[in-house]
């Protein structure tokens, strides 16, 4: 009933997919950290006209749907901006900047949740705003934040399989065409499942294990 | 109804470290400061006194800066730290101006306020190496000694969770002098400590007042301002009401809400009388 082979033939497909999986999760995670670290610290100024562009940038990107950020980037950009962009570049864009909202929510709320005395004290000794954040703030909001930027960064690698659906080729792309010529999708899929699983699961405990030794700091 | 002569009110005469002129500071609606006058001359200790919400804590951190307030100016050993007049004019300094200026202030807070992600050392050595770049090793030696200094030799590799209360606010008084401020600003600094842990720090405050550090203190420990204190400043509703050497102020107050407030401490000391006397007693047997 369960037939493996399908699996086992096309197993140079699925890798290909894999990586290409693999590769967006990590680079729009790396952009989507430094959207997020720039536009949590725009939220975090004091000055108004800023902080509201940074909750609009937000507030745009958390609550429109992935899906539709992507097709739009990759189908209404070229048409409205006249800019061509190639599906790479849709899919890096789209996700960075859906991440990075997230990502700038989470460094928000970890700055925020940091004692004020110790920007008090920092401030007392004399440090300005650049080495406050540097030395004390960011240092003490990280170990807070790690929990929820590992719970986001897990959501991201699921998310990029909304890629497949501009036709980038990632894992449920390749697996939706396999299934396409073998007509076996519960294989197909269910592969596509355990891999995931099999990536995700020890990237979860890595990050319960460094928020423990973080909060023994 | 504020004293801007502050040598009259010491007998110290040296030159003014601090001067505070026309201090006013308002939150949203509410006035917290009305116009505070205060100099502070090199190494005078003023306690500030007050009850809850006449502003010594607000005042306290005006003079860093901490809180900013609405009107007035701030000079610091000879250097304008803030300067605003009542109709907005005044002098704009810049913030680098800003942070080099305040950190000729250190500062003590009621909460210690340690950085939780270093040790006692790295504590002390932060502001040197990080906001005056001095080389690391003369900062630790530096910090080592001011540690020492304050009881800690064996604690300098602790994080301050390892620290008891009294432990972490002498951390922190050496983290602040570790800056070689002018004048040291002490905010409640036994509130939230243990009962029998508040001996010690005191103990730390009064060794740094005989070695000449000129220092602002805000306390409700009368007993320790009438003992370290040169002068006693009362703050009521955003206002100096009262200030002079501590005898004068904690035994002969004059202004009406002083009277209260210093009985209140009477009345607490009272209670505490006989047992003081019965231990008397015991020594003389």
């Amino acid at each position: 009933m369960f037939d493996y082979t399908v699996i086992t033939n096309n197993i140079g497909l699925l890798w290909q997919g894999l990586l290409m999986t693999l590769y967006f999760t990590v680079i729009t995670i790396a952009a989507g950290m430094l959207i997020g670290l720039l536009v949590g610290l725009i939220q975090l100024s004091t000055f108004k006209p800023l902080v509201i562009l940074g909750q609009i940038y937000v507030e745009f990107f958390r609550n429109i749907p992935l899906l539709v950020t992507l097709l739009w980037v990759y189908y209404a950009f070229p048409i409205f901006a006249g800019i061509n962009v190639t599906k790479f570049w849709a899919g890096f864009i789209g996700l960075s900047c859906y991440v990075g909202s997230f990502y700038a929510e989470i460094l928000r709320a970890g700055v925020q949740s940091v004692d004020p005395g110790q920007t008090d004290a920092a401030t007392a000794i004399g440090m300005s705003y650049g080495q406050r954040m540097r030395r004390i703030i960011l240092p003490q909001a990280f170990r807070k934040m790690i929990p929820p930027l590992a719970g986001q960064s897990i959501i991201q690698m699921k998310n990029t399989t909304l890629l497949s659906m501009i036709t980038v080729p990632d894992l449920l792309y390749q697996a939706s065409y396999i299934s396409s010529f073998t007509y076996r999708p519960m294989e197909v899929y269910t592969a596509v499942g355990v891999i995931f699983l099999i990536i995700l699961i020890p990237l979860t405990l890595l990050s319960r294990k460094l928020e423990k030794s973080g909060s023994l700091k | 109804m504020s004293i801007s002569e502050p040598s009259a009110a010491t007998d110290k005469g040296g030159k003014p470290v601090l001067r505070l002129d026309g201090i006013c500071l308002k939150f949203g609606d509410k006035r917290v400061l009305n116009g505070i006058d205060l100099s502070v001359v090199e190494g005078e200790v003023v306690v500030l006194i007050g009850a809850s919400g006449s502003g010594k804590t607000s005042l306290l951190r005006c003079i860093n800066l901490l809180n900013v307030p609405t009107s007035g100016s701030i000079v610091i050993d000879d250097e304008t730290l803030f300067d605003r007049q009542a109709d907005g004019k005044g002098a704009q300094i810049p913030a680098q101006e800003v942070n080099r200026i305040r950190s000729k202030t250190g500062m003590v807070f009621q909460q210690f306020n340690l950085f939780p992600h270093m040790t006692a050392l790295d504590n002390v050595m932060e502001g040197p190496v990080v906001v005056k770049k001095e080389p690391k090793e003369q900062a630790r030696q530096k910090a080592l000694q001011l540690l020492d200094l304050m009881g800690l030799a064996q604690h300098v590799q602790k994080h301050p969770r390892q620290l008891s209360g009294g432990q972490q606010q002498r951390v922190a008084i050496a983290r602040a002098m570790a800056m070689q401020p002018k004048v040291m600003l002490f905010d409640e600094p036994t509130s939230a400590l243990d009962p029998e842990l508040v001996g010690e720090v005191m103990k730390a405050m009064v060794e740094l007042a005989r070695s000449g550090m000129t220092m602002v203190i805000v306390t409700h420990e009368l007993g320790f301002a009438f003992e370290v204190a040169d002068r006693v400043v009362f703050l009521d509703q955003g206002l100096v009401a009262e200030q002079g050497p501590p005898a004068k102020v904690l035994l002969h107050p004059e202004h009406p809400r002083l009277k209260t407030f210093v009985g209140r401490f009477h009345e607490s000391a009272d209670l505490l009388r006989p047992f003081l006397e019965a231990r008397e007693a015991e020594k003389v047997c």
